[in-house]
C-alpha cells in the first residue's frame, strides 16, 4: 500500500477570467519520483504555486501528510517539508553558494534576533549546525568547492544544482523541481537524472516538471500530463507515452512543444 | 582574479590584511582605533577643526549622532533593503520621552533611556506590522507620513508644548568623573560613542548569523526568501524595530544634551539627510555607512558656505549618486573566496571560523 | 470635537469636500499611470503639482493680474483663467517629462534596483521643494482673485460658490478628456499594453520610452490642471504645497486601487469629502494626521484599494 504524501483534489485556479487549473486532481506517493509534463501554459508551474502557497486555489484542496495546506503562509508550507527550485533560477545573486544553502538550513533553527546578539550556546550550536548541513548539501550536489563564491558569479549549470541544494537544505519531505534540466547539454542530463535518483533514495520524495521526454522516461515512476489546466493522463511512463490524448497535446500544438 | 592587480582597491587590500592578521594584531589594531575616538575630542588639529562652531560640539551633534542614526537607519534600508523615510520619527519619540519624563518625573537619563527605546520600539512594531506586508513602495511613502504625523502631533497637543517645545531638559547625573554640563560636551560624546560601538558590535553579529541571511535573502528576493521558510514579516519588523531602538536611544541621549527641544526640529529634513548618509556611503555596508555619515555631517560644518543650500546639495547629490555610482563610495561588495576549505560566512571574511 | 458643525453644515461640507476632492483625483490620475507603467511611485510628482500652482502664478502675473485688482469680468476673465490654465498644465506636464528622463530613465535602462530609483525620484522631489523654497524665501505666495467669487444658489443651507463649480466641472470634463485618450488613442493604447505586461509589449512593437514619457506628460498635464484648480479657489501657494496635497493624493489612489483610473478618482473624491467632514470635526490642524490613518487603516484592511488593482500581482 503506497502512502500518498502530496494530494490535489478538484483544485481550479482562476485569473480573472482565464482559469489556468481546472478541476485538477493529482497526487504524490512517499518515495517515488514523479513527473508534471504537458505544453507551455498548461499549467505546470501553477500547481508548483498552488501547493507552496504562492496562490490560494479558487476551489478545491490541497492536503500534504493528510494536512491541508490551503491558506498557510509560503514559510509555513516550507516548514511542513515541502521545498521547491525555480523554472527561472532564483538564488540569492549576492549572496554566497554556502549562504545561500544555509538561508535553507535555517529553517528549523529556533533562535532569532535576540539569539544572535547575545551569542546564546543555542544560537551558536544552531549557526554551527546550519553551516555544516550547507556545506554537507554543497558536498552532495558537487558544490564544495564553490561554497565562497556568489550565487550569479556561478556557471549556468551550478547555479541549477545550487537551487537544489538550497532547496534541500530545508530538510524536504518533498521537493518541487521545476524544469531542472532546461539548459542543460545531453551529458549534463544524463548526470541530473543520476542526483535526481541519489535524492529519492536518499528517503527524499520528488515531483519535477520538465521538458525533456527521455529524461522523464528514464527516471519518473509516475508521470502525469496537463493540457490547458486539466489533466489528461496519469500513469506509469509506457502508458503515458502511448496515449492518444497526451500524443495529440504535444503533437497538436507544434508551436508550443519544445 | 587574474584582473586583481589593474583594480588596485584599497578596501580590498585593507580587507586582505586584516583577515591575514594573527588574533593579537586584530585585537591591538581593534583596541588603538576605539582608543582613537575617545581621545577625539583632545585632537587640535587645524584640518578637521571647524571654524564658527566649537569642534567637540559637532563631534556630538551633527557628526557623532548622524553615525549612529545612519547605522540605525542602515540596519532598515541598508540589510532588509525596507526603504523607511520616516525615521526622524522614532528619533523625536527618544527625544520627547525624555523630555516629558525628564521635566514631569524625578527619573534620570540612565532610568529614562530603556523606556525611551522601548517606546521606540513599541512604536516600530506599531507602524511595522501593518505596512510590512506591504510593497516596499507603499512602505516608503507610509513612513513618510508617518514622519510628519509625530511632528503635527507634537505641534497640537498644548500639553507637551505645542510647537513651543519642552525646555528645561533636565541633563544626565555624573558618571564616575564625567560630569554632563551644558558646557562641556565631552562626556556626551563618549556615552554616543559607547553606544555606537555596542550597536556596532550587535549588528556585525547579527549580520554573520541567521538575522543576517534572512535580511540578505528579504532584500534580494522576498517571495524566494518566503518560500525557502524565511518568515519575511517577522524579520522585517525586527529590522525596523532595531533601527526604531537606535534612532530612540540617539534621541534621548540629543534631548538630555541639547536641555529643549521643539517639534520643528524633527522635519522630514532629519530623516532625507540620514537616508543620504547611508546612500552616500553605500547602502548595506556598516564601514561605507559610517564613512558618509561622517563626511556629510562634517562637511557642512567644516565649509559653511554650503550649510545653507546644503539640502538642495543633497537632493542633487542623491539623484547623481543613484544615476553615476548606485552603490556609494565604499560599496557593499562581497568578496569571493576561492578556497574549498573556507568555512565562516561572515560578510567580509572576518569573524569566527567554525 | 465639533459635531453639531457636521450636521448643521453637511451638505456645505460635502460641496466643499468635492471641490478638494476634485483636485485630489486629478494628481492621483498622476501617480495611478505612472504605478502602471512603471509599477513604482513617482515621488517627485507632488512636486510637479507644486510646479503648476507657480506657473499659474507666473502666467498670472505675464497676464497683468495684480493683487490689489478688481477681478476680471466676461472674455478678458475667461481668456485670462484659460492661459493660466494652460500655463500650469504645460509646466507641470514637461516637469513631468523631465523627471522621467532625469531620475528614472538611466537607472530602469541599467536595470536599477528599486530602491536606488525610489531614491533618485525622491532626490528630484527634495531638490525641487529645497530650490523653489530658496527662491520664494520660504514664503507663501498669494494668488490674484481673476474671477469674482459670488454665490450661484443655496441647497439645504450649502451656498454654492461658482469656483468650486467650475472646479467639479472643469476636473470631470479632464477626467474624460483622459478616459478618451487612454481607450482610443495609440498612445492610450500603449500605455494600456504596457500596464498589462511590459514584455509582451515589446515584442508587440511598443515603442516602451515614448509609452513612458506619454504617461509622464499626461499624468503631469492632469496635476498642472490640479494645481491651476487648487490655486484659482484657495488663492495661495508656497513650496510645501506639494507635500501634503500629494501625501492626500496618494492616500486617493491607494484608497481607489493604485494603477486603476476609475479607483483615483473615486478616491479622490471619497478622500476630499471624509477629509473636509473630520476636519469640521476635528479642526483642519489634524487633517493630514487624518489622511494618514485612513492611508494604514485602507493598507490594513484592503491593500489593493477598494476596486482592485488593476494588475496582477507579480508571478513567482
Amino acid at each position: 500500500m503506497t502512502e500518498k504524501l502530496l494530494e490535489l483534489k478538484n483544485v481550479t485556479m482562476k485569473f480573472g477570467g482565464v482559469t489556468a487549473l481546472n478541476e485538477v486532481n493529482l497526487h504524490v506517493n512517499k518515495g517515488e519520483i514523479a513527473a508534471l509534463i504537458g505544453p507551455n501554459g498548461a499549467g505546470k508551474t501553477t500547481v508548483f504555486n498552488v501547493v507552496t502557497g504562492v496562490y490560494k486555489p479558487t476551489s478545491g484542496e490541497v492536503n500534504f501528510n493528510a494536512q491541508s495546506l490551503i491558506g498557510r503562509k509560503r514559510y509555513q508550507v516550507t516548514k511542513m517539508g515541502i521545498a521547491r527550485t525555480f523554472q527561472n533560477i532564483r538564488l540569492f545573486g549576492e549572496s554566497t553558494a554556502l549562504e545561500n544553502v544555509v538561508t535553507g538550513a535555517d529553517v528549523h533553527s529556533k533562535s532569532g534576533v535576540v539569539g544572535a546578539i547575545f551569542g546564546t550556546p543555542r544560537s551558536r550550536r544552531e549557526e554551527a549546525a546550519a553551516v555544516e548541513r550547507g556545506m554537507e548539501l554543497l558536498e552532495f550536489m558537487g558544490l564544495k568547492h564553490r561554497a565562497g563564491q556568489l550565487g550569479k558569479n556561478l556557471p549556468y549549470g551550478d547555479q541549477r544544482r545550487l537551487e537544489i541544494a538550497r532547496a534541500l537544505a530545508t530538510n524536504p519531505q518533498l521537493l518541487l523541481l521545476d524544469e531542472p534540466a532546461a539548459g542543460f547539454n545531453p551529458a549534463e542530463k544524463v548526470a541530473l537524472a543520476a542526483t535526481i535518483r541519489k535524492i529519492r533514495d536518499a528517503g527524499y520524495t520528488v515531483l519535477l516538471i520538465e521538458h525533456d521526454m527521455s529524461l522523464i522516461m528514464d527516471i519518473s515512476d509516475r508521470v502525469a500530463v496537463l493540457d490547458f489546466g486539466q489533466k489528461i493522463a496519469d500513469d506509469v511512463p509506457k502508458v503515458v507515452q502511448n496515449d492518444p490524448r497526451v500524443i495529440e497535446a504535444y503533437l497538436g500544438a507544434p508551436a508550443d512543444a519544445s | 582574479m587574474a584582473d586583481k592587480k589593474f583594480r588596485y582597491n584599497l578596501r580590498d587590500h585593507a580587507a586582505d590584511y586584516w583577515e591575514r592578521s594573527p588574533k593579537w594584531r586584530r585585537v591591538s589594531l581593534s583596541i588603538s582605533f576605539i582608543a582613537f575616538f575617545y581621545a577625539l575630542p583632545f585632537l587640535n588639529n587645524p584640518l578637521i577643526n571647524t571654524p564658527g562652531s566649537d569642534f567637540q560640539s559637532v563631534l556630538f551633534y551633527p557628526v557623532g549622532m548622524y553615525v549612529l542614526m545612519a547605522i540605525g537607519l542602515n540596519i532598515v534600508v541598508g540589510k532588509s533593503g525596507l526603504l523607511d523615510l520616516g525615521y526622524v520619527a522614532f528619533f523625536a519619540i527618544g527625544a520627547y520621552t525624555m523630555a516629558i519624563l525628564g521635566t514631569h518625573t524625578s527619573l534620570n537619563f540612565w532610568e529614562i533611556l530603556p523606556i525611551g527605546i522601548a517606546l521606540a520600539m513599541v512604536s516600530g512594531v506599531l507602524l511595522g506590522t501593518p505596512t510590512l506586508r506591504l510593497r516596499g513602495d507603499y512602505l516608503a511613502i507610509v513612513t513618510l507620513g508617518f514622519g510628519e504625523i509625530v511632528r503635527i502631533v507634537a505641534v497640537n497637543i498644548e500639553a507637551i508644548g505645542g510647537p513651543r517645545g519642552i525646555a528645561g531638559i533636565p541633563t544626565p547625573p555624573d558618571l564616575f568623573k564625567a560630569k554632563f554640563t551644558i558646557l562641556d560636551p565631552k562626556p556626551y560624546y563618549w556615552v554616543l560613542l559607547t553606544f555606537t560601538l555596542l550597536i556596532i558590535w550587535m549588528v556585525r553579529r547579527m549580520a554573520a548569523r541567521r538575522p543576517g541571511r534572512a535580511w540578505d535573502a528579504i532584500r534580494q528576493d522576498d517571495d524566494v526568501a518566503q518560500l525557502m521558510g524565511v518568515n519575511t514579516l517577522k524579520y522585517k519588523v525586527w529590522a525596523f524595530v532595531l533601527g526604531a531602538a537606535v534612532a530612540g536611544a540617539g534621541g534621548v541621549l540629543y534631548a538630555s544634551q541639547i536641555l529643549s527641544i521643539v517639534p520643528d526640529q524633527f522635519n522630514l529634513n532629519v530623516s532625507i539627510l540620514i537616508l543620504a548618509c547611508v546612500v552616500f556611503g553605500g547602502i548595506g555596508n556598516l564601514w561605507g555607512v559610517i564613512l558618509g555619515a561622517a563626511l556629510l555631517a562634517f562637511t557642512p560644518e567644516r565649509i559653511r558656505f554650503l550649510s545653507q543650500p546644503r539640502i538642495l546639495v543633497f537632493g542633487i547629490a542623491l539623484v547623481v549618486m543613484m544615476n553615476l555610482r548606485p552603490d556609494g563610495i565604499l560599496p557593499k561588495k562581497k568578496r569571493e573566496h576561492f578556497d574549498p576549505n573556507w568555512k565562516t560566512v561572515e560578510e567580509s571574511g572576518e569573524g569566527e571560523i567554525k | 470635537m465639533d459635531f453639531a458643525l457636521l450636521r448643521d453644515a453637511f451638505w456645505g461640507l460635502t460641496f466643499d469636500g468635492l471641490a478638494l476632492g476634485a483636485i485630489y483625483a486629478l494628481i492621483s490620475l498622476g501617480y495611478t499611470l505612472v504605478y502602471g507603467v512603471l509599477r513604482l511611485i513617482n515621488f517627485a510628482h507632488s512636486e510637479v503639482f507644486m510646479i503648476g500652482t507657480f506657473s499659474a502664478l507666473v502666467a498670472s502675473g505675464i497676464m497683468g493680474v495684480k493683487i490689489e485688482d478688481d477681478p476680471r469680468t466676461g472674455w478678458g476673465m475667461v481668456f485670462t483663467l484659460l492661459i493660466c490654465l494652460i500655463a500650469a498644465m504645460l509646466a507641470s506636464g514637461i516637469t513631468a517629462v523631465l523627471v522621467e528622463i532625469i531620475a528614472y530613465r538611466r537607472l530602469r535602462q541599467r536595470g536599477a534596483t528599486k530602491l536606488a530609483t525610489l531614491i533618485s525620484a525622491i532626490g528630484v522631489s527634495i531638490s525641487l521643494v529645497e530650490l523653489f523654497r530658496i527662491i520664494t524665501d520660504s514664503l507663501p505666495r498669494e494668488f490674484p482673485r481673476i474671477m469674482d467669487k459670488t454665490f450661484l444658489f443655496s441647497y439645504a443651507g450649502a451656498d454654492i460658490r461658482n469656483d468650486k463649480v467650475i472646479v467639479i466641472i472643469a476636473a470631470g470634463l479632464m477626467m474624460f478628456a483622459l478616459e478618451r485618450f487612454i481607450t482610443k488613442s495609440r498612445y492610450g493604447k500603449g500605455i494600456r499594453a504596457v500596464s498589462m505586461d511590459e514584455s509582451t509589449s515589446t515584442l508587440m512593437g511598443v515603442n516602451i520610452n515614448k509609452v513612458i514619457t506619454v504617461t509622464f506628460l499626461a499624468g503631469g498635464m492632469m496635476a498642472g490642471a490640479a494645481a491651476f484648480f487648487y490655486i484659482l479657489v484657495y488663492e495661495n501657494t508656497s513650496f510645501k504645497v506639494g507635500f501634503f496635497l500629494g501625501i492626500s493624493a496618494f492616500t486617493a489612489a491607494v484608497l481607489g486601487g493604485i494603477g486603476n483610473l476609475k479607483g483615483a478618482l473615486f478616491g479622490g473624491f471619497v478622500l476630499g469629502i471624509l477629509e473636509t467632514y473630520t476636519s469640521a470635526v476635528f479642526g483642519t490642524a489634524w487633517k493630514a494626521v487624518i489622511s494618514f490613518l485612513i492611508l494604514v487603516l485602507v493598507l490594513l484592511i484592503k491593500p489593493t484599494g477598494l476596486f482592485g488593482e488593476s494588475i496582477q500581482q507579480a508571478r513567482v
